[in-house]
């Protein structure tokens, strides 16, 4: 074993958040956090600069004996279906931090340690190779999350933390069951390695199917269990938001792709068309709702729903393009509506107001921000040349071979999108401004631009040249497809 | 007798031997002490009881029956004892200010928590329906008198005289069980009983008489329909006495159920489904009644409750598996629970209760520190991970997964959910509100060392549990 380079990537945050702890002063606490965050996207792209993207093997991965008597390890790795998350992971945190330095003014010191804390659980749910630890790194995250909404949260934050923290934990009770059912009848192991090699008998694929649905369905969110998350949204703060949306969503998914198609895959097969029919709901209920609101921060948590259906759609479709496209849009999606969330956060605190009828005529005023903006939403329309429309083609062209009537609920949904997307982008930035606009806003200064710039740069540079990324995924998505339907068809 | 058989089983008695020769002296001793020595009285009581876990650890090695089949020191009862003194020494170490600040102090406190430690150990050791009774007996009855200590106070008197007839009745239902079975199979050896019941079908004669001895033993650890006298003493006896109780008496009363109800004769009898279901019922009810309590130390009862109700679920699953999880999941109880009441109990000053769940407002602001550590207690009660409750509450799963009871794993499972509301509850009180009065907690350096060790406990054992584990493992019945 060599340099455990996983380790740290999962620790480093874990560490900061420690050495937090004896800091005083916000400004050396914010600077030391941000120094962390930075460090842990160093190690991230080291692990991207040595990933082996020719390999559907785990890279990097490490073991060590954890309860032997349990058959629990402490194992570590990354494939392409997790790494890009990994890195996601990283960047978003280093992007919290800096969206945070003047919106979070009190309990500075308490912020920081669980956004740190959250960071480095959110990877471990990304690197675990061993079910046990992946979920105790995935529930141990409703800790920091129900603090973040809870503390810093909006003024309905503490209905909005009870909500998110139970329905997130009912999930995933059943989910642990099904581990524990897993466990049994995969012989007495968590390696989720061993699991997915093994076959089991289609009744309980079957059952474990849904106990894990209902855990990941929760988290992506999927309708009808979606309700936790526009009450999340709009309550915390943007770096919750930044957060939630950029990552949290992605693990329901990832739990699919990484849990219910390798070690389930015939239960799979069999009920992927009801995993469609939900996505196409998703999608266009998703729209509609987004379609209806004033509430900016409504509006994205909103189209997040129909988003993340885009995302369910293409990995269930079960083919190639939809699964590639599933994994890019969910990339696509933390990077687009993270960057949403940021400049809403980033006009509230200028005006206090996230009703979209108070704004208008933002162009005048603050150029450069409505400039990004733009950018960001076009690219949440997924219009061509942003990074999105790469992803949602992939999961069309997925969807329309699985399903005609899928597909053409998710081009209803595109439809949509466009619909929600440039009325807000009209009301917000064009025209002139409302009668009860009186806002003196001023124009993005160098260190929100630190946090924006990044992330349009991967919007354009997915969009325009989105080989390198469909590298690192293809490998592995055929590797998982071949498990799939090598051990998925035949019932 | 013969003397070697005598002096095996003074030797296999030796622990409880210290300890009750220990409180006679101090009873006495006691008379003696100045009020400013009183501190003398504490790390004498720790002393007693750390002798009686040197001479439990050195006699750890080997099965020894005793006194005529009546007692056993066997791996089993020592891990139960030292269950017990854990629970005792912290007690012990939450107590002094405590009583100094409710005005109880007085050397039979300490006494009479080495006698109910001294009950408790004869309980884990017992393996005749007799020594159980003794065991017992003289446990509840130092409780009896623990619990209204605070004399002056009415709630307390209260709480004492329902704790005494309920427990009488219990007592009184549990002894006829016991002659039941003696008039039937003409013995109350747990061995011999077995034997002779083992026909098929067992006699209905003694169905009815196991059906008394559950009902006297669920009684003493809080199960439903027996809880009803629990919330009311929890609220009535001194908190310290409340902590006390809610860890070591309960750790006691699960060392008899585990080595009757794992006995030959429950596990093949029909009975075995009212375990099911006593299971489910008391989490059930420990769950939804906690949510609606205000006060802290009645939620804490309600929840201690729902976890009886979760560590039954482990006897249901019965064998190896599920014995060690019991074992493992009140060691780890032990540790979240004297932490949580250790926080109550330093809230306890000047003319604070700390009672009402209101008064933890804004605790985060004041006392950050304090605040960490109770949320650290209150999501390992709560079974969220990495702390040790989940740990615990993870290896009950696994052994009911394991003989295939997998529904009831999932209503476990969603009982949980429930009952981590209430827990959350109280986070959202400490964190997300602003203090309302100032109040200095009474934080002696015992108190301090108890929290931290607790705390020590809860996260410790939920980041490396594989060696408590295989402790529990080790030291399951017969193995």
């Amino acid at each position: 074993m060599g340099f455990p380079l996983l380790s740290f990537v999962v620790f480093t945050p874990a560490a900061g958040a420690a050495i937090l702890m004896f800091l005083r002063g916000d400004d050396a606490v914010r600077w030391t956090a941000l120094g962390v965050t930075i460090l842990d996207l160093a190690f991230c792209i080291a692990m991207l600069a040595g990933f082996d993207t020719t390999s559907q093997a785990m890279q990097f991965t490490e073991s060590r004996q954890w309860v032997p008597a349990l058959g629990i390890t402490y194992a570590l790795g990354v494939d392409g279906i997790s790494v890009l998350f990994v890195f996601l992971t990283a960047l978003l945190s280093w992007i919290c931090v800096l969206a945070s330095w003047v919106a979070i003014d009190r309990k500075v010191k308490e912020f920081m340690i669980s956004l740190l804390v959250m960071q480095a659980l959110m990877l471990g749910v990304f690197c675990a190779l061993d079910l046990f630890l992946f979920y105790v790194f995935w529930e141990a995250m409703l800790i920091p999350m129900y603090l973040i909404i809870g503390v810093w949260g909006g003024d309905g934050r503490l209905y909005a933390a009870f909500k998110f923290f139970l329905y997130t934990l009912a999930g995933s009770l059943l989910f642990l069951i099904g581990v524990i059912v897993l466990y049994f009848q995969g012989g007495r192991t968590f390696d989720i390695l061993a699991l997915t090699a093994q076959v089991l008998p289609f009744q309980v694929q079957s059952w474990l199917f849904f106990a894990f649905l209902i855990a990941f369905a929760v988290k992506v969110p999927m309708v009808p269990v979606h309700t936790w998350l526009p009450d999340a949204h709009v309550q915390a703060p943007t770096a919750g938001s930044i957060i939630l949306a950029g990552v949290l969503l992605k693990m329901g998914a990832y739990g699919f792709l990484r849990f219910s198609l390798p070690m389930l895959p015939a239960a799979t097969v069999y009920y992927s068309p009801l995993m469609l029919a939900l996505s196409a709901l998703a999608i266009v209920y998703g729209g509609l709702l987004a379609l209806a609101q004033d509430d900016l921060k409504k509006l994205v948590a909103y189209s997040s729903i129909s988003h993340m259906g885009f995302v369910t759609l293409g990995i269930f479709a079960l083919n190639f393009r939809g699964i590639e496209g599933g994994i890019l849009q969910m990339f696509n999606h933390g990077v687009t509506t993270g960057a949403l969330f940021l400049f809403v956060g980033l006009i509230y605190e200028r005006t206090h107001t996230r009703s979209i009828a108070n704004y208008g005529g933002l162009m005048k005023v603050a150029p450069v921000y409505t400039a990004f903006l733009a950018l960001f939403t076009l690219s949440s329309m997924a219009l061509p040349g942003t990074n999105s429309f790469v992803g949602e083609l992939l999961v069309l062209s997925g969807g329309f071979t699985a399903n005609l009537a899928a597909g053409a609920a998710a081009v209803l949904g595109a439809l949509l999108g466009a619909a929600y997307l440039l009325g807000m982008f009209g009301n917000v930035a064009l025209g002139s401004p409302s009668a009860g606009f009186q806002f003196k806003v001023r124009d993005v200064n160098a260190r929100e631009m630190a946090a924006i710039l990044p992330l349009a740069v991967f919007v354009l540079w997915i969009g325009l040249y989105p080989k390198p990324f469909l590298n690192i995924i293809d490998v592995s998505v055929q590797h998982l497809l071949a498990q799939v339907h090598a051990k998925g068809n035949g019932q | 007798m013969t003397d070697a058989a005598l002096f095996q089983s003074i030797l296999a008695s030796l622990p409880e031997i210290v300890v009750v020769t220990g409180a006679c002296v101090l009873l006495i001793l006691g008379q003696f002490v100045r009020k400013e020595q009183e501190y003398f009285l504490v790390w004498a009581s720790v002393a007693v009881v750390l002798i009686a876990a040197i001479a439990t650890l050195m006699l750890a090695g080997e099965v020894r029956p005793a006194y005529a089949g009546m007692f056993v020191a066997d791996r089993f009862a020592v891990f139960f004892k030292l269950v017990f003194y854990l629970a005792t020494v912290l007690t012990f170490f939450l107590s002094r200010k405590y009583a100094d600040i409710e005005g109880i102090e007085s050397s039979e406190y300490y006494v009479l928590l080495l006698f109910a430690l001294s009950g408790m150990m004869i309980m884990a050791s017992a393996t005749d329906l007799l020594s159980i009774y003794v065991g017992l007996e003289l446990m509840v009855l130092c409780t009896y008198v623990l619990t209204g200590f605070m004399r002056r106070e009415r709630r307390s008197n209260e709480a004492a005289l329902k704790y005494v007839i309920l427990g009488a009745v219990s007592t009184g239902i549990f002894l006829y069980g016991v002659s039941l079975v003696y008039g039937l199979t003409g013995t109350t050896q747990l061995d011999a009983m077995a034997a002779a019941a083992s026909g098929h079908p067992v006699d209905p004669g003694l169905l009815l008489a196991v059906v008394f001895i559950v009902a006297g033993l669920v009684f003493k650890v809080g199960a439903v329909p027996f809880h009803m006298w629990l919330p009311d003493v929890y609220e009535g006896a001194p908190t310290t006495i409340t902590a006390f109780m809610s860890v070591g008496p309960k750790a006691a009363g699960f060392a008899v159920i585990l080595r009757v109800f794992l006995n030959p004769l429950f596990a093949a009898s029909d009975v075995w489904i009212i375990v099911a279901v006593l299971a489910v019922a008391t989490m059930a009810l420990g769950s939804f009644v906690a949510l609606v309590q205000d006060n802290f130390k009645r939620l804490l009862a309600y929840s201690s409750i729902a976890h009886a109700g979760f560590a039954i679920f482990g006897v249901v699953a019965g064998g190896p598996d599920g014995i060690a999880s019991v074992m493992l999941y009140l060691l780890i109880y032990s540790f979240m629970n004297l932490g949580i009441f250790g926080t109550v109990i330093m809230m306890r000053n000047a003319d604070f209760s700390g009672e009402a769940i209101e008064d933890y407002a804004g605790l985060a602001k004041s006392h950050p520190g304090l605040a960490l550590l109770m949320l650290l207690y209150l999501f390992s009660l709560a079974g969220i991970p990495p702390t040790a409750g989940f740990f615990a509450k993870f290896y009950v799963l696994v052994a009911l997964v394991e003989r295939g009871f997998v529904m009831l794993a999932v209503i476990a499972v969603l009982l949980s959910a429930v009952a981590a509301y209430f827990y959350i509850r109280i986070v959202m009180v400490i964190y997300m509100r602003e203090p309302g009065r100032v109040f200095a907690p009474a934080l002696t350096p015992l108190v301090r060392a108890t929290l931290a060790f607790t705390a020590a406990g809860t996260i410790g054992i939920g980041l490396f549990p594989s060696w408590f584990l295989r402790l529990a493992q080790h030291s399951v019945l017969g193995g």
